[in-house]
């Protein structure tokens, strides 16, 4: 089963915008891995390198071997239990344990990276000075210093990289965007971005010496914490949509709940101020699930709930009219003649049903700490093994994903500083 | 137990006054289309409410109806 083709025709047929879409079409990569490039890899395939092979790693590995034009040739991991698991779902694979190594190998192509944040920067920029295609998982890097110099030397190398962004081959994501652009919600007025979890997002480790090497999410010399985890996805919407850049920064995070150890926050508040007066907030505690994760755009005509693919109107299409006159009559014989109104009444939340925005929404709570199934990860896989075959990169990706990246990274260095920072101007690359 | 037979002139009226309600909710929509201004679609996406909108004003009509006959039967007893 030609999974990848099967999934793109589906894809677009769902999103409805096969013709007339020009707009989707020019601004969205999924749209631009054309279709021509069927015949353009038709028989060949895009021979791979998993370095990280960890529970991500797994994930990806699961997603590749669904692809008709992937080939995994080599693995590559420091920890023997997970090149292990690799290596069971992948035989013939050869096995390293230095990425230097698998890098150097004749028969790779491309390298999908899920290793450890701290180490995105190093294996990536090893990669494409290597003269290989590098699929890297987000966030870019532990440092603003590392993303500049993955993005430089991404540019000097001609080669493609990919950064694992989902949400840019996220149906419902594209169709929110195709809707916002079309003005359904009117003019945007704020992106709320938040993601709520209850675990204490460790591993289980089998000695304490493996302790930061499996738990490395939890320290800040291998990772960014929640900012770069989770922020970085949900902060790409900034960029996305007001097509510009904060100008200050700021933010409040703090370990209240895991006091374990942990040197990441646990907690995080962070908003981003933009220059015409917008903003955008992220906000995120890994001690109360009740919330789970969205993005929310707001309009002045509506909101969108870009995970879960809901519209809501401000004003809300009126209910038939026999049931308005129904409603009416009832009122007028039951309800109690009032002589005085309350003064106040709450502003709670309104209760209107979102209207679905594709007719089969695929989504997830948001708490699966490897993956969820559905969510573009396999179609952009899929379009990296493309990519890897044509060596055509994917215009848009690298830099929403490096300034999402960057984003995450200057939300973390406001919280750490308790002050507001203004962008740095250094950083600011020829994107939007 | 006395058994109770409805004639065939009955059903037919019967049904011929279900029929005068589905007909009456069937305009009464059309005229809360127009007074609330939405939309003429509603006609037939509607027809489920109309249907048991006009169950309920039948059996309204039949509740009343009744009430009528068994007051009417109990005043021409005394009188006769």
């Amino acid at each position: 089963m030609n999974t990848d083709l099967l999934t793109r025709r589906d894809f677009i047929k769902n999103v409805g915008i096969l013709s007339g879409g020009g707009l989707v079409l020019s601004s969205f990569p999924f749209f631009q891995s054309n279709a021509n490039e069927k015949n353009l890899i038709e028989g060949q395939k895009a021979r791979l390198a998993i370095i990280g092979t960890g529970s991500r790693g797994l994930y990806h590995i699961n997603h590749l071997l669904k692809i008709k034009h992937a080939e995994i040739v080599a693995l590559c991991d420091i920890y023997q239990p997970h090149l292990d698991n690799a290596a069971a779902l992948c035989p013939k694979a050869k096995q390293y344990k230095n990425y230097h190594e698998a890098i150097a190998d004749k028969n790779v192509d491309g390298i999908l990276i899920a290793a450890p944040l701290h180490e995105h920067a190093p294996i990536t920029i090893a990669g494409l000075k290597a003269g290989k295609h590098v699929f890297c998982e987000k966030a870019m890097a532990r440092t603003i210093e590392q993303c500049k110099e993955m993005y430089d030397v991404y540019k000097e190398s001609g080669k493609v990289l990919y950064i694992g962004l989902q949400r840019l081959f996220d149906p419902k994501y594209l169709k929110a965007m195709e809707l916002i652009h079309q003005g359904e919600i009117g003019e945007v007025v704020d992106i709320r971005n938040f993601w709520y979890r209850n675990n204490d997002w460790r591993r289980p480790v089998p000695e304490p010496s493996l302790e930061k090497q499996i738990n490395w999410r939890l320290y800040r010399e291998s990772s960014g914490g929640l900012m770069t985890e989770l922020g970085a996805h949900q902060l790409q919407m900034g960029t996305w949509l007001y097509k510009s850049l904060p100008d200050y920064i700021t933010g409040f995070g703090d370990i209240i709940f895991w006091k374990d150890g942990r040197e990441v926050f646990d907690s995080v508040s962070v908003i981003y101020h933009y220059p015409n007066g917008l903003r955008m907030t992220f906000e995120s505690i890994i001690s109360n699930k009740h919330y789970g994760m969205d993005e929310q755009i707001l309009g002045n005509k509506g909101t969108l709930e870009l995970s879960q693919g809901l519209l809501y109107k401000e004003e809300p299409k009126p209910a038939p009219g026999i049931q308005q006159l129904i409603n009416q009559i009832e009122h007028n014989i039951f309800d109690n003649v009032s002589f005085a109104g309350p003064s106040w009444v709450p502003e709670t939340a309104s209760t209107t049903k979102g209207e679905p925005i594709l007719d089969h929404i695929k989504t997830h709570d948001g708490s699966n700490t490897t993956g969820a199934a559905d969510d573009g990860s396999l179609e952009l896989v899929s379009s990296f093994c493309t990519a890897v075959i044509t060596g055509k990169s994917m215009p848009m990706l690298v830099e929403e994903a490096y300034y999402s990246s960057i984003l995450a990274l200057l939300g973390n260095k406001a919280m750490e500083e308790k002050r507001v920072l203004e962008f740095p101007q250094e950083y600011v690359i020829p994107y939007l | 137990m006395k058994d109770i037979t409805i004639t065939t002139k009955r059903q037919l009226t019967e049904i011929k006054i279900w029929i005068a309600c589905f007909v009456f909710t069937f305009l009464l929509n059309l005229a809360s289309i127009i007074i609330y201004k939405t939309e003429f679609k509603e006609l037939y996406t509607q027809l489920l409410w109309v249907f048991i909108l006009s169950i309920a004003i039948y059996g309204l009509l039949l509740v009343l109806r009744l009430l009528f006959a068994l007051i009417k039967k109990t005043f021409f007893k005394k009188k006769g």
